[in-house]
């Protein structure tokens, strides 16, 4: 072989090697880049679950009229409690946060404010005491109006839900009996399907001393929105947050 | 422009002249009529007249092959909705105030399983091939019936009595009773109250008066009502010799606290359902066996507009039909006498609502004292 071919044969195969090795960080980034978008997307709608959590008292105050608990206060307080948890400014989104993080996170802002908005008439009957505006139902709503405007897609799940349309797949179900079995842990399951095609992220939620009035002891008895307790303790696993992100929109 | 030769009426009337111009028998027209002055206006005119009557014929007949005009039934059927009023002040178990379910803000109770069963039986007559959907306009009670009026709805149904005197407004038409045995009663939270209706009773050992032992019992107190429905129409009627308390609603009426209301009225059903499940410190008036006590007896009935014929016959074939088969019976136990979770059911039977058509924050009212009287 000339000299000249062999030196076009090493230049070849540099810029081969070049192009493939870059494809396979850019796509290394890409997929934690997914993931991390998938992470915050689970805390923001855990976040709007807690700020619904913490107003109850006053959500449920028949002697109030309007409660002021508008989506802007909504939304106030959830873009502070983001901040603490992640030092993420939902209103200022910092430059180095995933591309497809940028585009969802303001979405599901967006889509929280709405249900916020959408329960007004609700929380705001006078001489009504308990309205069933708490986390789970403003959750799945939540969940609903981002995943139809949305090509990714929320939905809260449990082995035992209340309500059916949260009852898990297979691979939720799978899950969800694997994170039952180990103690309560802050970590998340992020997996590629598909043939890497499609992550699955599945964010652990667990029972805190709040939900126990509704899911705690005694089993079987109603609760005050009519469903049997789940007899659950402090630290059990309550459910999860489960999230569908297809390649396409890497 | 110009008409074109072809073998029809209007070419027939120009024989000879196979394309001619409009502008031409315009201007021969108007030299014609200069020509014959005043009286060959009034002849033109006339035979336009004529014309006129001959096109108002043809709408006639046309009317008669297909309706222009379409029936309250087809336009529900086309529409794909039904419209139907509903009262924003709860009267549990009938109607439960709006709650927030997983599948959004819902309400329900009997009068909405009630509006389910017509929109399927809508969707059945309407041919089944699109299901017609119940759209529930909360708004508040008196302004249903104006909202009727304005053709905003197609019906509405809130535990409405239809046999109670003044209770139905000019131009509205009420069904065939849904529910039966309602009733006008008393629900009060001092015993002596309930004590002093009670010696009214005795006095009159085997010959039972009602009406007399109410008036005797209840002169000088405070006696709340809901403005304009039947125990308010009662309470004007009857009640004399009492302070009548006109309520916005029965949630104001509960926690009115000046002045001090004595006995609150309202529909029997109503009441026994929120004195065992909501207002526990409120207790049913009685008689002096223990039975429930009934001012007078009144049925509820879904209200539509006296011109809707078609519905109406629609609507009392249903009720009759729902009766005959048990139905309305199941759905009496069902709301009344089972135990359940208002909230549970909304979130699984419940029915959605417009949200525009509330106001904006819904405010149970207050109380006045009636004037007048």
């Amino acid at each position: 072989m000339p000299m000249k071919s062999r030196v076009w044969l090493f230049i070849s195969m540099s810029f081969m090697f070049v192009l493939v090795w870059s494809s396979i960080v850019w796509a290394q980034a890409l997929r934690e880049e997914t993931e991390k978008t998938a992470q915050q997307l689970a805390t923001l709608l855990n976040v709007g679950r807690l700020i619904v959590d913490r107003n109850q008292t006053l959500i449920n105050d028949p002697r109030k009229g309007d409660k002021g608990f508008t989506p802007e206060v909504f939304e106030y307080e959830v873009v502070d409690e983001f901040i603490q948890q992640t030092h993420i400014d939902l209103k200022h989104l910092p430059s180095h946060l995933p591309f497809l993080a940028k585009e969802l996170l303001p979405q599901l802002l967006q889509s929280s404010k709405e249900v916020v908005a959408d329960a007004q008439l609700v929380i705001n009957q006078r001489g009504i005491g308990y309205k069933n505006f708490v986390p789970a139902t403003f959750g799945s709503q939540a969940a609903r109006k981002f995943s139809n405007r949305s090509h990714v897609k929320i939905k809260q799940t449990a082995l035992n839900p209340r309500n059916l349309k949260n009852t898990p797949d297979a691979y939720e179900e799978n899950m969800l009996k694997r994170l039952a079995t180990q103690p309560a842990v802050d970590t998340s399951i992020m997996e590629w399907n598909d043939n890497e095609q499609t992550l699955r992220a599945l964010i652990p939620l667990y029972y805190s001393q709040d939900c126990l009035a509704c899911h705690g002891e005694p089993r079987g008895i109603l609760d005050i929105s009519g469903y049997p307790r789940e007899g659950a303790k402090e630290g059990d696993l309550a459910g999860a947050i489960s999230i569908h992100i297809p390649v396409q929109s890497r | 422009m110009a008409l074109y030769y072809r073998s029809s009426i209007l070419n027939s009337m120009i024989v000879g002249e196979p394309i001619i111009s409009v502008r031409l028998m315009i201007r021969r027209l108007w030299y014609s009529l200069k020509e014959y002055g005043s009286q060959g206006t009034l002849v033109f005119l006339l035979a336009l007249g004529s014309f006129l009557q001959g096109c108002g014929l043809i709408f006639d007949a046309v009317e008669l092959v297909q309706p222009l005009a379409r029936d309250e039934m087809s336009a529900i059927c086309s529409r794909g909705q039904l419209r139907v009023g509903i009262s924003v002040e709860p009267f549990r178990p009938f109607v439960f105030p709006a709650v927030f379910t997983d599948e959004g803000v819902r309400v329900t109770g009997l009068d909405v399983e009630l509006i389910r069963e017509v929109a399927d039986a809508l969707t059945t007559y309407c041919g089944g091939q699109k299901p017609i959907v119940p759209t529930l306009h909360l708004t508040r009670f008196r302004d249903l019936f104006i909202e009727m009026n304005e053709g905003h709805l197609d019906l509405f149904v809130s535990s409405i009595g239809g046999n109670v005197p003044g209770a139905r407004p000019a131009g509205l038409w009420y069904s065939i009773p849904y529910f039966h045995n309602g009733g006008i009663g008393a629900m009060i939270q001092n015993p002596e109250v309930a004590e002093k209706v009670r010696t009214q009773f005795q006095h009159q050992a085997g010959n039972p008066d009602t009406l007399t032992a109410i008036q005797a019992g209840l002169s000088g107190l405070t006696v709340a009502a809901q403005r304009g429905r039947t125990s308010h129409l009662y309470a004007e009627a009857n009640l004399k010799n009492i302070r009548l308390l006109i309520c916005d609603s029965l949630p104001a009426a509960v926690e009115a606290k000046d002045p001090r209301i004595d006995v609150i009225l309202s529909k029997h059903s109503i009441l026994d359902y929120v004195t065992k499940r909501v207002w526990p410190d409120w207790r049913l008036l009685t008689r002096n066996d223990g039975t429930p006590l009934i001012l007078t007896q009144e049925s509820f009935s879904i209200v539509t507009v006296e011109e809707h014929r078609r519905l109406q016959w629609f609507l009392n074939n249903l009720l009759y039909r729902l009766e005959e088969l048990g139905r309305l019976e199941h759905m009496r136990r069902r709301w009344l006498e089972e135990d359940y979770a208002p909230t549970r059911r909304a979130t699984l039977e419940g029915l959605p609502f417009e949200v525009s058509k509330v106001p904006e924050h819904y405010d149970q009212g207050q109380c006045r004292f009636a004037t007048g009287r």
